[in-house]
């Protein structure tokens, strides 16, 4: 069984799950692994790639964490966009609350 | 002064006439609709929102701010520009979340997130502080450019201000959001190149990466090489206590919406991406280049240091970096360097007026005075919107001749600190209601003002660090906002059903959530956290 799900259905990914907790601790480590390891790139070269590296390896971590879910959450809320759209017109124009 | 040779003027003129005939060349895209000037009709892929969110975060003032930094706290002070994190957290938490309620803007989202009067005043109050904020971000960033512009030519600082920020005005005027990110697409790939090129040109001049460090050791100054180095937990001018303050900002941050005043920005480019999919990707890949850009200036400084040691004064060493374009690169890379400048500063301000305008236009003018105005009129009070924002920034930069960092850390986080909690909790508690938000916005203009100047001025509080103003704003204000919120009614159960199946919030959504399970508008799904 793989660590995390590659597999959703819709009411499912509607859910808040260990998969967003998971992206955005990937997401955090990323930014702060390119942030360092690019800046040493200039200063400490062999330092600065290895940190970058680590730094990639978090963002495709990331990416196949909540990749599956977000295509999902997407495919299944653009097919009731259109209605939502013109519920937000109605309020605009004072004629629902 | 800097001479311009044929060849620099050559690129200048080059890039301005191609740059405003490419977001002109959008004038009949932009004028279709009101979700064209201001949304570009809802419809873009992950990576033009995303190299707008680059752009428009890298202005000309951000390498002033970030050569103050760098030049005083070595490659520690790299963590000042990490406050741009909460997009780890926002683009899988409040991204998802917003643009999921389709609102235009976050005033917009106050109506859907909460109901009665108190959501109206909320999104009259939001709408007009958004159209205030924007001006004073395009008078600041005018004025840094203004400052460039008197550096490099010795021109009068009005002249830069005004010359520049007008001919960004003729295609955001012309096309609206749409001459604004596809300008933003090919003024980022300059702005890169530019910063890539005068960086690595500073580090090569400052004896590469060797030189760097070597200098930095024979002149006792290693520690400038930590990104860690601290001065204390609470003492000195760079303590661990404003880094751990600064992570709770800007991770927890994401979770809100409006922690930052980048949120305002993000909200828009949000909206304009095509899925809920390419909204994640656009805000976390924005941010991604945001950060690796500062890296690049980092680099750049640190060898800027290296070869002007012992600047005392602020607004000299402030000039750091475009002081190694001007200085150091060869005559033909000196009107490229100015270019990238003038991308920079063309991308923050197209964006800014733009964000203005839509603030005026969807939240006061077409809600408030005109909802059922054509769409083509909606165009038009968009393009006076823009002029208006346009010459209050001229006003407001003209009131802002000095101290743009000391500005800068106030309007960032200082006045952010008392609804900093407000913006997470409405966002994550059912029961946090407009009138809990609505009073910590009235406490927190009064508070922040009286604990960062008045008090400290009188002498009944000490000046404190900004990090602890930070602490004590937020307890104050919780004192005010958590009591108004328990003394009010819940917003209407039929509002917040509708907003919880649409957005599908994170949080303490429990009541929310079985009433709409009860009604049969969503399924209870047994996996989950």
């Amino acid at each position: 069984m793989p660590l995390f799900r590659k597999q959703w259905t819709a009411h499912e990914a509607d859910e808040w799950t260990k998969e967003d907790f998971w992206a955005c601790v990937f997401s955090s480590l990323s930014y702060v692994f390119l942030m360092i390891g690019l800046a040493l790139c200039f200063l400490f070269p062999l330092w600065g790639i290895l940190i970058t590296l680590i730094g990639v390896v978090f963002v495709w971590l990331m990416y196949a964490t909540i990749d599956p879910k977000l295509r999902q959450i997407s495919s299944d809320y653009e097919i009731k966009q259109k209605e939502y759209l013109k519920n937000l017109d109605k309020i605009m124009k004072w004629e629902e609350q | 002064m800097v001479v311009f040779t044929f060849w620099d003027w050559l690129w200048l003129i080059l890039y301005i006439v191609v740059m405003v005939f490419s977001g002109v060349l959008f004038y009949t895209l932009g004028k279709r609709s009101e979700s064209d000037f201001f949304l570009a009709g809802r419809g873009l892929p992950w990576w033009l929102p995303a190299s707008s969110v680059y752009a428009t975060h890298t202005a000309t003032d951000t390498p002033i701010w970030m050569s103050g930094v760098i030049y005083q706290h070595g490659l520690a002070g790299i963590w000042y520009s990490f406050f741009a994190a909460w997009c780890a957290v926002s683009a899988y938490v409040s991204t998802r979340i917003f643009r999921r309620s389709l609102a235009y803007s976050q005033a917009e989202w106050q109506t859907l997130r909460f109901s009665g009067l108190g959501s109206e005043l909320l999104r009259g109050w939001l709408a007009g502080w958004q159209i205030y904020m924007n001006m004073m971000i395009l008078g600041w960033v005018g004025m840094a450019m203004g400052k460039v512009c008197h550096y490099a030519f010795g021109w009068q600082e009005w002249v830069g201000l005004v010359l520049f920020s007008s001919i960004c005005a003729i295609y955001v005027l012309a096309a609206g959001y749409w001459g604004v990110v596809i300008a933003d697409f090919q003024q980022g790939i300059v702005v890169f190149l530019g910063i890539l090129i005068v960086s690595v040109w500073g580090v090569y001049e400052a004896g590469g990466p060797a030189g760097i460090v070597g200098r930095l050791s024979e002149m006792g100054q290693s520690w400038r090489l930590n990104p860690f180095h601290f001065t204390g937990w609470f003492t000195g001018d760079f303590p661990a206590a404003w880094f751990v303050t600064m992570l709770f900002i800007a991770l927890l941050g994401g979770i809100g919406m409006g922690t930052t005043l980048d949120w305002y920005v993000e909200a828009q480019r949000i909206q304009s991406a095509r899925s809920v999919r390419d909204a994640s990707y656009s805000i976390w890949a924005g941010t991604a280049l945001v950060l690796t850009r500062n890296s690049l200036w980092a680099a750049c400084i640190l060898g800027f240091f290296v070869l002007n040691p012992g600047i005392a004064n602020l607004d000299d060493y402030e000039m750091a970096w475009f002081r190694v374009g001007f200085e150091m690169l060869p005559p033909g890379m000196v009107g490229f360097f100015f270019a990238a400048i003038v991308a920079i500063h063309l991308s923050t301000v197209a964006s800014i007026l733009n964000l203005g305008a839509l603030y005026a236009t969807r939240d006061l003018y077409q809600h408030y005075i005109n909802p059922h105005a054509s769409e083509r009129r909606l165009v038009w009070v968009g393009r006076f919107s823009t002029l208006l924002v346009l010459l209050g920034s001229f006003l407001y930069g003209s009131m802002m001749q000095k101290n743009i960092t000391e500005w800068l850390i106030f309007a960032i986080w200082i006045m952010a600190a008392g609804v900093w909690l407000p913006n997470v909790l409405q966002v994550i508690w059912w029961r946090f209601n407009s009138w809990g938000y609505l009073s910590s916005w009235i406490a927190n203009l009064g508070l922040s003002w009286l604990v960062v100047w008045i008090l400290p001025k009188a002498g009944v509080l000490p000046q404190l660090p900004d990090y602890a103003q930070f602490w004590l704003l937020m307890a104050l204000g919780l004192v005010i906002y958590v009591p108004v919120t328990f003394l009010t009614r819940p917003d209407e159960m039929d509002h917040l059903v509708r907003y919880y199946v649409q957005s599908r919030p994170l949080g303490f959504w429990g009541p929310i959530k079985r009433e709409a399970e009860r009604r049969g508008l969503i399924r209870a799904v047994t996996e989950g956290v």
